[in-house]
């Protein structure tokens, strides 16, 4: 398999420390335009593979084209068609911003001419205009990761790799990180290879995931795939105070298996999928069961990694909030 | 070509950029020196009257070069530790995800303490004059001077780089700092190897730092001399090319470890 048709291509992708199999014969498709989700835990594999992936590493064995180049035999090819923004946002703290746009524009053989406007419109572009001539040093982390996107993309790159771009951020911060994200690959159509220790993350950013552990892929699809595999979603609701929940029992059970739930509390898997909510709040109304609250948990990223490998994400935890209300886990 | 040409520029000034951003860790070096010129000057200016010492006017004229040479090695160091730095810190990946040539990551760091050497050599020299140094050698001596003052700058900043680049660690170039600053104390800088005896001589004499510091004191206290010129700038060309040598091979060993 050669790489025009795709971005990325991997085949049999393996990277060896030592006696330590950091990533362990992997293989990736990639199309062009597409967000990809590299979904897992730390020591994962998931920078390893970034790194073999922009050049910085060689593979132990295995092959991969990046834009249609081989990422050993072409290295310099490879490095001019892509944009990388390592984990760390490795920016000289003692130089200005726009200082770094001008630096890395030359270090990619641009004339500073061109690299000027180019600059400015990329500080714009991450909201950085007013900071470009002061220290990095003085950046917060999230306008430093901003900043390592800008420099990404001076030379306009085919493909964005992202590693684990917004660990670390405060919400807001990765919030406006994954505004830019997106707005770069709808607007320019920028293919974009992500890696995330954050499930909410990869389900909100990526077309497609992969979920790798322990150097190998053990799971891949669009997010809605890969959560559909592991089942369908709970609904759970709470009656009204001293009222009969077998009643309610006995309607939702015609919706699907029952799951558990707290005392007070009643739920059951869906097997209709969310879109049977209407109908079951339909019945509950009709066998007048008064409900005081409506749950609806739907599988996670986090599922899906827990079916594949019997362990929970690591990190999950921080970064789902709004799921860890106290549901039954299907 | 022009964008090799574009991207020695844009590393050389960033390299810089960095020093002259750090004062903490630029000025120690640059006043260390001075103070240690200062103080000596004030001390041993009577030796100079000794018999056998070098004919000169101050023990400052003597000692000047010296003290030139003493801020290349200290300043350099410090741009070495930087490339540790970029190393540590991730900025080397940056570079080296870029296609930008592989030479140009070390060259820039070199041409940057070369810059700089060349510099801090004329701020050593306009400082003595104020304080009476005469160069006998007139204008074009003191340009000698402060050309083997660069060369020299940029030939201990690739041995340091060497080092950088292969331990990837800051502190292993601090560390090692200790080596290249006895080699500068057992040497005929500070003293004249005439005025010296038995094992200490010997060092001093074999020592290749003693001869550059002799041959740029020549044009200093005698007067224009190309021959010693030329073998003070030999030695540091040495330095440089070694240097270069190894630190083209430790970063060839870095990229190919990778």
């Amino acid at each position: 398999m050669q790489g025009t048709d795709g971005h990325v291509v991997a085949e049999g992708l393996t990277r060896h420390f030592g006696t330590i199999e950091a990533v362990a014969g992997i293989d990736l498709l990639m199309r062009p335009g597409e967000v990809f989700g590299f979904l897992g835990p730390n020591g994962a594999g998931k920078s390893t593979t970034v790194r073999m992936l922009t050049t910085l590493l060689r593979p132990t064995s295995g092959r991969a084209w990046v834009a249609g180049h081989d990422i050993v035999a072409e290295a310099d090819a490879v490095r001019r068609s892509i944009g990388v923004a390592l984990q760390d946002a490795a920016i000289d703290p003692l130089m200005t911003g726009r200082e770094l746009l001008a630096l890395q524009a030359v270090l990619h053989g641009i004339p500073s001419s061109a690299s000027r406007g180019r600059g400015q419109t990329l500080l714009e572009m991450v909201g950085l205009t007013g900071a470009a001539d002061r220290r990095v040093g003085t950046y917060s982390g999230g306008m430093r990761r901003r900043l390592d996107l800008a420099l990404s993309l001076i030379h306009e790159p085919q493909v964005l790799f992202l590693d684990e771009p917004t660990t670390g951020l405060d919400p807001n911060s990765r919030f406006a990180l994954w505004d830019e994200v997106r707005k770069l690959n709808r607007e320019r159509g920028t293919t974009v290879f992500l890696t995330t220790q954050y499930m909410e993350e990869a389900d909100t950013l990526a077309g497609r995931v992969a979920i790798i552990d322990g150097g190998r892929i053990v799971a891949e699809g669009t997010p809605e795939q890969l959560k559909a595999q592991v089942g369908v979603p709970t609904l759970q609701i709470v009656i009204g105070h001293g009222e009969d929940s077998l009643g309610a029992e006995s309607i939702l059970m015609r919706f699907g298996e029952p799951a558990p739930a707290p005392a007070g509390a009643v739920a059951v898997r869906l097997e209709g999928g969310a879109s049977a909510i209407a109908s079951v709040v339909r019945a509950l109304d009709e066998a007048k069961v008064p409900v005081e609250a409506l749950d609806l948990h739907m599988p996670t990223l986090d599922d899906v990694f827990q079916e594949a490998t019997g362990r929970r994400l690591e990190g999950a935890a921080e970064s789902q909030p709004l799921e860890q209300a106290p549901n039954p886990q299907p | 070509m022009s964008a090799a040409v574009a991207q020695y520029a844009a590393l050389s000034r960033r390299s810089l950029l960095t020093m002259v951003r750090q004062p903490r860790a630029i000025i120690p070096p640059i006043l260390f020196p001075l103070m240690f010129m200062a103080l000596s000057s004030a001390a041993f200016d009577r030796t100079t009257q000794l018999p056998g010492f070098p004919e000169s006017e101050s023990f400052l004229q003597f000692l000047i070069c010296a003290t030139i040479v003493q801020g290349a090695l200290f300043a350099s160091i410090a741009a070495a530790s930087d490339v540790a730095h970029d190393i540590e810190d991730g900025f080397f990946d940056r570079l080296i995800a870029s296609p930008v040539a592989r030479t140009s990551i070390l060259a820039g760091r070199v041409m940057g303490s070369l810059v700089f050497g060349f510099v801090q050599a004329w701020f050593y020299l306009v400082v003595g004059s104020a304080f009476g140094l005469t160069v006998e050698g007139g204008f074009i001596g003191m340009i000698g001077v402060t050309l083997v003052a660069a060369m020299f700058a940029a030939g201990v900043a690739s041995l340091a780089s060497a080092f950088a680049i292969r331990t990837g660690s800051s502190e292993a170039v601090l560390g090692a700092f200790p080596l290249l600053f006895s080699l500068m104390f057992i040497s005929g800088n500070f003293f004249p190897r005439t005025l010296m005896d038995g094992w200490f001589k010997t060092a001093a004499t074999i020592n290749p730092l003693t001869h550059m510091v002799e041959g740029m004191r020549a044009q200093v206290i005698g007067g224009l001399d190309l021959g010693e010129w030329l073998s003070a700038f030999s030695i540091a060309l040495g330095f440089f090319v070694v240097g270069l040598v190894l630190a083209t091979a430790a970063l060839r060993g870095r990229l190919a470890a990778n």
